[in-house]
């Protein structure tokens, strides 16, 4: 059995001797280099761009300005990240009549080296008129507020809700009501490898190759815009994505595309570090008002949450983080009534974009919160609130009031589990002596989390709140796979979505060596991502948390079908029936009789005469997976109930903390996890998932994020002022899995992806509270700076980071 | 104007043309072809650009092409010498030490470097030197365990 132990990578070798292929690694003959030009102004109006100059510098080959981007392409339409938007606006892959966020790129150039393309920016004359910006949405809901889109007039953008059950009858029936406001910043996940596109124009076709976490999103947006049917998206080796390569990217593609249209040569552009900071896409920034109907003991009757996003300067996002939140709209818990009410605010700021778990996190802040100040409010211990309303073993499966279907879980034995493992009793001990000792030493805090982690995309979802819109991509999911075996008996396999570092090959392999019999070592991807050869279906990303439902299920349904064949074939070479045939390490055997994979793939190929009568030559299979089980609730029903994702992980989070009384520093001294991921193919890949995702987590929670001046200008331009966490900040995270296998899925698997990144913010803020107890503070606001922190405990804490 | 350069990488003489503001990552990849050496931020704070020069550390993107004149340069390509993997290498594939790849050759040549200079680090020690390289995907635990993993393959074999 392969499934379920830790396999030798398939990808590391590669990448630890240089041998990765990123498209910056790609050279085409006769290629030129991109470079952009890009906003300085957080709001201005383009009364004109002047190309002449920069077109006459050497090595010069093209310009691309507002007008010819105008000219040359149509606008995208607004897609489903924009259902809410009230009036159709056109967006151009490139600033238009208006820069509306600083970095929104507004002219390219084409040189022979980059470092000409460079130089021949600046020589590029814009003219701005430049009008007030808005860069919080305090300023930017203002009614004198200058538009940012003046076809919407405000720039409160949207405005919906949605509701399940009776909220209003249990505020009725509520001993008391629990209030609390709550913010969330702006920040990412800062890929290390930037944007990248080459593209390359023939009069047949155009191919891209992109590091692009959604193939189909660049597909269709050269399509769109360029009015090109015949397209063909290359994903090499993604130099991570997180979510940040879904959307933005786009346009960039787009504008690559129409360079190469334009010089009628091979074009590469590769976005720098600082023009991602700027304009790569940030997660969004969230206010939360919240109330809580609450019981005596703790139980939640129901709960009313406000959330106001900040989208930036674009409607292209419009209403993505809302829509999200229908994912763990109840996180772990059995509450049947709930209002969420959303706003989605522009602001002459990044547009904002998906990153690991997008809207979830804020979510599970929100639920965890709200737990700890029940506790405190109604003088209950907050583990004890959070059993008392948590989704019980005996529940499973579970439906949440919005649709949401639990497979299976045990959310007390994960609490059970993460406190014995922290020592809670143990830290609760030293806490207390410490705060006895008085003013000296480090105070220690300890917060307790649990949460859900969704996985598997519904593309129906949003028709739950946007029953109207036109856009949708479609309803459920479908993916593909496709093995082969070869002549010389090695297998070969293609899935149908690309991988952005999560070890796709690995686990793919482990499924068809137990599936097909096969050797790992004799097992390979035969390529990344091509939409030319790639079986992919509307699942087809990087995103979602779809690789575990989507693609698991179609490299297991692949493999079970050339199983078929390869017993049929078997059975007839070796004279024996079917079921007496069996599989093992590459080899066929029947009785004392055997043949190895590549005997068969010699007859299968080569050999007609030997092949059983009506056989199909070849071993090959292809399959498309979609959930067995999407039903009920793939389609949203009357009262807007839709199964927003398909499985649901779920994990406990425990975080103790020192906070120094000196400076306000947070130092995370253990960070203890237990986690459901359901059957784990490769545990040691699972890990790496919830060890990278925590850790992201828990540097956002902790001081990583976008620092806008309020003329709208990013003071966060490098990894260094953005406060990217180094081994030294990061903490020895430790993890114990407790699997409770999925009654629906292939192999009772569950997703591992956004994960920890879910609980940890709230775990931190949870830990950092608790510390600062002494102190009478409520942690309302991320991140826990050290300056807020300081501020907090010297009585001014409601000051921004 | 254009300068020559003459320098070994990889144990491989060459001789090469650049701009007097060619960085030396830029020669590495987009002159000699070694695309393992990579760029995450082209201003020196995430290491993936990281190299040996005369066997000493170095972020390429903040080395000018022409400093390298002269000099001995070694990139990922060249650290197993010829072996299939360094164990430095080794160590990062069994650990599961990477996802994405893309900060990987940084990570291994900085802990290279690392354990030439201090063959028996403890993890703090291991912590404060790879606090020059950034990971956005594994949360370093992993890298943390496949440089300890390194060391202790690396002092069994001397
Ligand atoms: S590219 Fe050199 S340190 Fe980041
Ligand atoms: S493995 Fe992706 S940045 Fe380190």
């Amino acid at each position: 059995m392969h499934i379920g132990r830790s396999l030798r990578s398939k990808e590391a070798p590669r990448h630890v001797s240089g041998r990765g292929r990123f498209v910056d690694d790609l050279v085409l003959p006769r290629m030129l280099h991109a470079c952009i030009l890009r906003s300085p102004y957080a709001h201005a109006r383009i009364l004109g761009v002047q190309g002449q100059a920069a077109a006459a510098l050497p090595g010069v080959k093209g310009v691309l300005t507002p007008d010819e981007v105008r000219e040359l392409s149509k606008p995208f339409k607004p897609g489903r990240y924009a259902s809410g938007l009230r009036v159709p606006i056109p967006e151009y892959s490139g600033a238009v009549g208006k820069v509306r966020y600083v970095g929104e790129p507004v002219a390219m150039v084409a040189a022979d080296t980059r470092a000409r393309a460079e130089d021949a920016i600046g020589a590029i004359d814009v003219d701005y008129e430049v009008l007030p910006a808005s860069s919080t949405i305090a300023a930017a809901s203002e009614p004198t507020a200058a538009s940012i889109y003046e076809e919407l007039g405000s720039n409160v953008a949207w405005e919906g809700h949605v509701s399940y059950g009776d909220v209003d009858g249990a505020f009725k029936r509520a001993h008391s009501i629990v209030r609390e406001r709550l913010t969330i910043h702006r920040y990412s996940s800062t890929p290390l490898e930037p944007f990248a596109c080459v593209v390359h124009r023939t009069p047949e076709l155009l191919t891209i190759w992109c590091n692009s976490q959604s193939p189909d999103v660049i597909y269709e947006a050269i399509t769109e815009a360029l009015g090109i049917d015949a397209v063909r998206v290359i994903v090499p080796d993604v130099g991570g994505g997180f979510g940040q390569k879904i959307h933005l990217i786009r346009k960039y593609a787009v504008m690559t595309a129409l360079m190469a249209v334009k010089t009628g040569r091979p074009v590469k552009w590769i976005e720098d570090r600082s023009e991602h900071m700027m304009a790569g896409g940030h997660s969004c920034e969230q206010e939360f008002n919240v109330e809580a109907a609450v019981a005596r003991d703790g139980e939640v009757l129901g709960i009313k949450i406000q959330d106001t996003d900040d989208v930036g300067g674009s409607i292209s996002t419009l209403t993505i983080h809302f829509t999200n939140k229908l994912n763990n709209l109840f996180n772990t818990y059995k509450v049947q009534h709930l209002r969420l009410e959303g706003r989605s605010v522009l602001t002459n700021k990044c547009p904002v974009v998906p990153n690991r778990g997008i809207g979830k996190p804020g979510m599970c802040f929100v639920w965890e919160r709200i737990m700890d100040r029940i506790a405190q409010e109604l003088s209950l211990d907050p583990i004890a609130v959070r059993r008392r309303n948590l989704i019980e073993v005996s529940d499973f499966p579970y439906t949440t009031p919005n649709g949401n279907i639990y497979g299976s879980g045990d959310y007390h034995a994960l609490l059970d589990k993460v406190l014995k493992n922290v020592d809670y009793g143990d830290v609760r001990r030293r806490q207390a002596e410490s705060r006895q000792k008085g003013v000296v030493g480090p105070l220690i805090g300890i917060g307790v989390v649990i949460g859900v982690e969704p996985g598997g995309r519904n593309a129906a979802r949003d028709m739950a709140i946007f029953p109207q819109s036109k856009q949708m991509p479609g309803a459920g999911g479908v993916e593909g796979a496709t093995i082969k075996l070869e002549k010389n008996g090695s297998v070969v396999f293609t899935l149908g979505s690309p991988s952005c570092g999560q070890s796709h090959e690995t686990t793919a392999c482990q499924i068809i060596a137990d599936v097909l019999g096969a050797g790992p070592e004799r097992i390979a991807l035969a390529s990344t991502f091509d939409s030319a050869r790639s079986p992919w279906g509307v699942s087809a990303s990087n995103s979602g948390n779809n690789f575990h439902l989507y693609d698991v299920g179609a490299v297991h349904g692949a493999a079970t079908r050339l199983r078929e064949k390869v017993i049929v074939l078997a059975a007839h070479l070796l004279q024996a029936d079917k079921s007496a045939v069996q599989i093992e390490n590459g080899v066929v055997s029947a009785g004392d009789r055997s043949m190895s994979f590549a005997e068969l793939g010699k007859i299968a190929y080569g050999n007609q005469a030997m092949l059983p009568k009506g056989f199909e030559g070849g071993l090959e299979a292809t399959y498309y997976h979609s959930h067995p089980h999407a039903d009920p609730l793939m389609l949203p029903d009357m009262q807007g109930r839709v199964r927003a994702q398909y499985t649901f992980s779920s994990a406990a989070h425990a975080a103790v903390v020192e906070v120094d009384r000196e400076t306000g520093r947070v130092r995370v001294v253990r960070y203890v996890i237990v986690s459901d991921n359901g059957t784990l193919i490769n545990p040691s890949v699972v890990d790496g998932q919830i060890y990278g995702s925590a850790a992201h987590g828990i540097s956002v929670a902790l001081g990583e994020g976008f620092v806008y001046g309020q003329d709208g200008q990013l003071q966060t331009l490098t990894l260094l002022d953005y406060g990217k966490s180094t081994t030294l900040e990061t903490p020895h995270i430790e993890i114990e899995h407790f699997p409770v296998p999925d009654p629906f899925t292939t192999l009772g698997q569950k997703a591992a992806g956004e994960g920890a990144a879910i609980p940890s913010p709230a775990a931190i803020a949870s830990a950092v509270e608790d510390a600062l107890r002494p102190f009478g503070v409520t942690v309302r606001d991320l991140p826990l700076t050290p300056e807020r922190v300081w501020r907090m405990m010297h009585g001014s804490e409601r000051v921004r980071a | 104007m254009k300068h020559t350069v003459d320098l070994t990488v990889n144990g491989e003489a060459c001789s090469e043309t650049v701009e007097a503001r060619t960085l030396l990552v830029h020669l590495l990849r987009d002159q000699l072809g070694l695309t393992g050496t990579h760029v995450g931020c082209v201003v020196g704070e995430c290491g993936a650009c990281s190299v040996l020069v005369d066997g000493k550390l170095v972020k390429s993107c903040l080395m000018l092409a022409v400093q390298a004149d002269g000099r001995d340069v070694t990139t990922i390509e060249g650290l197993s010498g010829g072996a299939a993997l360094h164990p430095v290498q080794e160590a990062f594939v069994q650990r599961f030490a990477l996802q994405c790849g893309f900060c990987t050759p940084g990570f291994v040549m900085a802990a290279h470097a690392l354990l030439c200079a201090n063959p028996d680090p403890t993890e703090a020690e291991i912590r404060q030197v790879l606090s020059s390289n950034l990971c956005m995907c594994t949360g370093y635990v992993q890298i943390v365990e496949a440089v300890k993993e390194a060391a202790a393959r690396l002092r069994s074999c001397t």
